[in-house]
């Protein structure tokens, strides 16, 4: 199969998850308890929440609704978000932008620690260095997103090293493009620690599973048979067998992490899809939280098919047709 | 160090089962005074020497900063020894509401530990079976199921837990809660599994050994289990040490969103999100326990599985 | 694993489990309490920015559209309004009706505006900008959460404008706040809005992305830019209208930065860095002790604002549809059942748990914080375990097996579940020391703590036995008729009533529509208590303890006028000042 038709084929089956998961998404909103209506609460009779839903179609049935929110989005138009009183579409791209600002450092940082590290501590059974970053690497795994992030907020207010939450200060706002972007790369390390860590901390554990597997394969020891020193049996043979269950994960994590995390974002106050969808949620804002389920649906697709495609490109044994 | 960890494991099913002999107090009982108190340790030596262990009570000193004070003329003994009427003796200190943390850990183990273990298993054979079987047999079966993956992971799973809730009665019994969680978590869990397991295997089938062992006649059950899924423990074992904390902490999620258990039934997840307050970060710290008990369990997880030793019985 | 790693990971265990006894209660050296400053007060100088904070984000500009905070701050910051209430005494200022004169009946208003205001852009501000904001309050295609409000009697008000500069109001009945209600009533500019009013569309006319150029404003600031997430800067308003005592033209600050924290720790954190000035909320009971530590080492002002005068709500559902076909409905219903409880809630106990003690007990809905409306006889329940089994004896309820348990002749136990906001440390706080309190008495409660929005569409769609939750009310009762009166839309234990269900509740309905139609200021209160002591023997909603609230501020914040409904400080943000005008230290 030729790499077009192949990348052509998984678009096409990326656009049937965008498409089931955001119908899903709709209809479990549907279902839930609680309507954008009732957000209005005591302050409302029940005919200004019955006037309220025939304004927002939410009194329609659910077929025609979903008909004609499908019939808008072929046209780019994802709604209109009561919350925020502007359409879908565009608060998504705005939240997209700043989320996928922070899942990059995230990322490439996470990969770049916990990768190297798996190598180390899968390559080297026993010793103090392994069992320090074993050690760490449970403690990370322990401690939940909520209280990671609150913990780097409140060292970055004791110490002053860093920026206490946000993305940018209002200080600096009109100052001109280089301070802005310093401005923000001061902001950046906080959050992005928040996200990276237990991150890196699951990549090495996988990746240190995988090397030490690879390490028993048997084309990895005749190469130390044939000579070659251990560090090069594991920089040239092991590692690249060993990533298949990393890279099968690391599709996902991607996914996830370009669709934001709620408790980082909402601790640290960055503006992304995170927390956009936490305010959808709360508010139950309909085409909203169907949007913010496209994104997320969109992201791990273009996730795992990153993955796949790093996936044939790393290990030998496997040939274009392997891809599915 | 491996023995020492399935010892801990033991003792910790062990605390499970006995919780309530264990735990000095109820769980669910708040005592009025004393919230937040801080811990009590048990002490052997005062003034005069050795004696039998005890613990010096602490007085209420200011109520809006919740500071105690350990007074030093009266000892009493541990609660397991002390009477009714004694003030409380908090071990480890009191949550907000005044309980014993100590009783609590003690009882949310069973929650916790029963809930996770069944949760990262299901999810285990789950994510094998559908993962094993896309990358062994390949084609349409491959990429549906790996798309089914996909779609589980994106689906707002908080939506799922909403529209449950709002069909079930709001008064659950804890059995119910857990089979829900734990079918939810498997659910939700899998597809982690599965993404790994296709990959190891659609490498491995193409691979010499398994190809003579087709040629020879075998069935592709037979390939699967003998050959392909021992490929797999290692990566599977890996997947449990993720799985194991990742659910420890999700069953706050769903507490949060009305699926959890009752107050009656602590869990280490709840706690410790319950405790996830910059308070409880400066000035009471050890509400934070939750978390080196988690540590303790996931350690020991990590220990036991890297070890290998499972992994070679399944080879 | 080999020696070493053994050895780190024994370091490792051992230090865990030795840390937490490093801050057990061994005399720790913390500063003594002070008492707490009054604001300083000084004159205060011209210039420097000040950052605020809000929880939410704005859903909208439009004050007649949205009545949540971000929006209502935009309006307090931006526009303007007739007569404003001053938050701190609760009188009625000269706003932009410099003064005005009142019929024999006192059911007509002649209002004078003030001379030479200007909107933002220069458009002279007349009688026609009234006319306009009440002709879109009364525009059925608006839908205004005005409409009921500026509705007395069920009618609507007359507003005629014999000139550029007066304004007659007449209310179609009398209406004993008067022209006070007009704090409420933010005024639109004609010039800009009117186009939308006319085309239907006023309702989505200055959305939350309206560039802020669009806006304009009467007030002391302008929008200036909106970053969406995270901050909307509002700049001084070079043709706002009022001047100090001094004559200088205000406001003092050149800015106000309203910063969106959507957490509470993180806004907490932040204040006590200095990267801001003062948070949304008063602070909660555990912040207290923090914050006065900081403020005896003079890093923050914290101010007392008094006690709340919106104490949180304990009602059952009285729908007589809820309990038709219970077997608890013959006494789970009934006032001796909610007197049993009140009878058997340590109010004192209650306020020490919940609030650390920074409480007051209560035995009704108008708090003492209510100066004006409060009424210190109203009949009390005291704490008595005695009298609470009493009453329940009274209903047939005893224990009648081997359990702790009440139960009725049938044999159905006396259970009732209690929903509540998840995630509010308060109200899972009370709702635990109710059913620890109630379990003495032999009542069993199943407390379920859920998500916000599912409690209330619960409540609204009246899916509950019992809700525990806060909702926020104006001092004046006559402006709170939604809660008082049998149709309203907050008379939260049995919803939008078309004729009172019950007795009490009818004569409640009477007595709320006389009191706000007498002007005599003493007969109005005389008759209000008489609602509040048919209110105490029914219960509908039970009141436990009511909090003492703080604001922490930095100390660079001078001139303060302290209120204590939201916003605290911003509800006169014209005269805030920054002592030397200065940015803060980020």
């Amino acid at each position: 199969m030729s790499i077009g038709r192949y990348l052509l084929r998984r678009a096409l089956v990326a656009l049937l998850l965008v498409f089931v998961v955001s119908s899903g998404t709709l209809l479990l909103t549907r279902l839930a308890p609680g309507d954008s209506a009732t957000d209005a609460g005591l302050a409302s009779d029940p005919a200004q929440r019955a006037r309220l839903r025939g304004e927002l179609g939410l009194d329609r049935p659910l077929g025609a609704q979903y008909l004609d929110w499908l019939a808008g989005a072929l046209r780019f138009d994802l709604g209109w978000s009561v919350v925020f009183s502007r359409p879908v579409a565009d608060l998504l791209s705005e939240r997209a932008l700043n989320t996928a600002v922070l899942a990059s450092v995230a990322l490439v940082g996470a990969t770049a620690v916990g990768v190297p590290l798996g190598l180390y501590t899968g390559a080297h059974a026993s010793g103090f260095g392994p069992g320090l970053v074993r050690t760490l690497s449970v403690v990370i795994l322990s401690v939940p997103p909520l209280l990671g992030s609150l913990f780097f907020m409140l060292f970055a207010a004791r110490t002053g090293w860093l920026p206490v939450g946000g993305m940018t200060s209002s200080v600096l706002a009109d100052s001109g493009w280089m301070t802005w972007a310093i401005d923000l790369a001061r902001h950046i390390p906080l959050p992005a620690l928040a996200l990276a860590l237990p991150l890196a901390a699951t990549l090495e554990q996988l990746q240190s599973q995988a090397i030490r597997e690879s390490l028993r394969e048997p084309f990895v020891r005749a190469a130390q048979a044939r000579g070659l020193t251990f560090s090069q049996a594991l920089r040239h043979h092991a590692w690249r067998v060993s990533l298949a269950p990393v890279l099968g994960l690391y599709g996902l994590m991607i996914g996830s992490l370009f669709s934001g995390s709620f408790a980082v974002e909402v601790v640290t106050g960055w503006p992304g899809l995170g927390r956009l969808m936490f305010d959808a949620l709360r508010a139950r804002d309909l085409y909203l939280v169907t949007g913010c389920a496209a994104a997320g649906a969109c992201f791990i697709a273009l996730g795992t098919l990153t993955a796949d495609v790093m996936l044939v490109a790393a290990d030998p044994r496997r040939r274009m047709g392997d891809l599915r | 160090m491996t023995r020492r960890a399935a010892l801990f494991v033991l003792a910790l099913a062990a605390i499970a089962v006995f919780a309530p002999a264990l735990a000095p107090y109820d769980p669910a009982t708040a005592h009025r005074g004393y919230l937040s108190a801080p811990p009590m340790p048990p002490r052997i030596t005062d003034a005069s020497g050795w004696r039998a262990p005890f613990i010096y009570p602490v007085v209420l000193a200011d109520r809006l900063a919740q500071r105690y004070e350990e007074d030093r003329a009266r000892t009493q003994p541990l609660p397991w020894y002390a009477a009714d009427e004694v003030a409380p003796a908090f071990l480890i200190g009191a949550d907000s509401f005044g309980r014993d943390l100590l009783s609590r850990l003690l009882f949310g183990a069973r929650a916790t530990i029963g809930l996770s273990l069944a949760a990262t298993l299901v999810a285990l054979l789950l994510g094998t079976l559908i993962g094993g079987l896309a990358g062994y047999r390949g084609g349409w079966i491959d990429e549906a199921a790996m798309r089914l993956a996909d779609f589980v992971m994106v689906l707002p799973i908080i939506y799922v837990v909403l529209v449950l809730r709002a069909l079930l009665p709001l008064v659950l019994p804890a059995s119910v809660i857990f089979t829900l969680m734990t079918v939810i978590f498997a659910l939700v869990g899998w597809p982690f599994v599965a993404r790994g397991v296709r990959g190891i295997v659609s490498g491995e089938r193409t691979r010499d050994y398994v190809v003579a062992a087709r040629s020879l006649g075998a069935a592709g059950p037979r390939i699967f289990v003998r050959h392909l899924l021992p490929a797999c423990a290692g990566y599977l074992m890996a997947q449990a040490t993720l799985l194991l904390p990742a659910f420890i902490l999700a069953e706050a999620t769903l507490s949060y969103v009305g699926l959890g258990f009752p107050e009656s039934v602590p869990t280490w997840g709840t706690m410790l999100v319950e405790s996830a307050d910059v308070n409880v970060m400066t000035r009471f710290p050890w509400m934070l326990a939750p978390a080196v008990a988690i540590f303790f369990v996931v350690l020991s997880a990590n220990v036991i599985l890297r070890s290998g030793k499972i992994e070679r019985s399944l080879t | 694993m080999n020696r070493q790693s053994r050895a780190l990971l024994t370091i490792v265990i051992v230090a865990i489990i030795l840390i937490p006894y490093a801050y057990c209660a061994r005399g720790r050296d913390e500063a003594p309490p002070s008492a707490l400053a009054p604001p300083p007060t000084e004159q205060p100088t011209r210039g420097g920015t000040l950052i605020a904070t809000a929880r939410s984000e704005p859903r909208s500009f439009n004050r007649v559209a949205s009545r949540d905070f971000p929006t209502e701050l935009f309006a307090t910051l931006t526009q303007g309004r007739l007569v404003r209430v001053n938050r701190q005494t609760q009188e009625i200022e000269p706003w932009l009706a410099e003064k005005w004169t009142t019929s024999d009946d006192g059911r007509s208003f002649t209002l004078t505006l003030r001379d030479g205001v200007v909107w933002s852009d220069g458009i002279p501000f007349t009688s026609a900008d009234v006319l306009f904001t009440f002709q879109a309050v009364y525009d059925e295609a608006v839908g205004s959460h005005y409409t009921s409000t500026f509705r007395v009697a069920g009618k609507p008000l007359t507003v005629t404008a014999p000139d550029a500069r007066t304004v007659v109001i007449t209310y179609p009945a009398p209406f004993a706040p008067g022209i006070r209600q007009l704090d409420n009533l933010t005024l639109l500019p004609k010039h800009k809005l009117e186009a939308a009013l006319t085309a239907g569309t006023l309702a989505k006319a200055w959305t939350a992305a309206t560039p802020p150029a669009e806006l304009v404003s009467i007030g002391p600031f302008m929008l200036t830019r909106y970053e969406p997430g995270q901050r909307l800067v509002y700049e001084r308003n070079p043709r706002y209208w009022r001047r100090d005592a001094q004559g200088q033209q205000l406001p003092y600050l050149d800015q106000i930065v309203i910063e969106i924290i959507p957490e509470q720790d993180t806004e907490m954190v932040r204040l006590q860095a200095g990267q801001v000035d003062f948070g949304q909320q008063q602070l909660r009971a555990t912040d207290i002790a923090g914050m006065r530590t900081l403020a005896a080492q003079g890093k923050l002002q914290l101010l007392d604002l008094g006690v709340s005068t919106d104490p949180d709500s304990f009602f059952f559902n009285l729908r007589a549809k809820q309990w038709a076909n219970d077997p608890r409905g013959a006494w789970l219903p009934r006032k001796e059942f909610r007197q049993a409880i009140s009878h058997a809630v340590d109010r004192e106990a209650f306020a020490e748990t919940v609030f650390l003690g920074e409480a007051v007990p209560i035995h009704g809905p108008v708090t003492p914080g209510n100066t004006r409306w409060f009424w210190p006889n109203i009949p009390r329940y005291e704490y008595s375990v005695e009298k609470a089994r009493a009453l329940l004896e009274g209903l047939g309820l005893k224990n009648r097996d081997q359990d702790e348990w009440l139960e009725d002749d049938n044999g159905t136990e006396a259970r009732f579940t209690l929903q509540t906001f998840r995630g509010s440390s308060i109200l899972e706080r009370s709702a635990a020391v109710l059913r620890d309190d109630l379990q003495k008495i032999g009542i069993a409660v199943d407390v379920v703590a859920l998500e916000a929005n599912t409690v209330i569409s619960r409540m609204l769609e009246g899916q509950f036995e019992a809700v525990w939750m806060a909702f926020q009310g104006d001092l004046d009762p006559a402006l709170n008729k939604d809660y008082w009166l049998s149709s309203g839309t907050a008379h939260v234990w049995n919803l939008n009533q078309q004729t009172p269900a019950t007795d009490w509740e009818r004569q409640i309905d009477e007595l709320m529509t006389q009191q706000a139609s007498v002007a005599d200021e003493s007969e109005r209160k005389r008759i209000f208590n008489d609602v509040q002591r048919i209110f105490s023997e029914h219960l509908p909603i039970l009141h436990f303890a009511t909090p003492r609230l703080y604001l922490a501020v930095t100390p660079r914040v001078v001139n303060l006028q302290l209120a204590q409904s939201r916003p605290q400080l911003l509800w006169s943000p014209d005269t805030l000042a920054i002592r030397g005008g200065g940015r803060p230290a980020s």
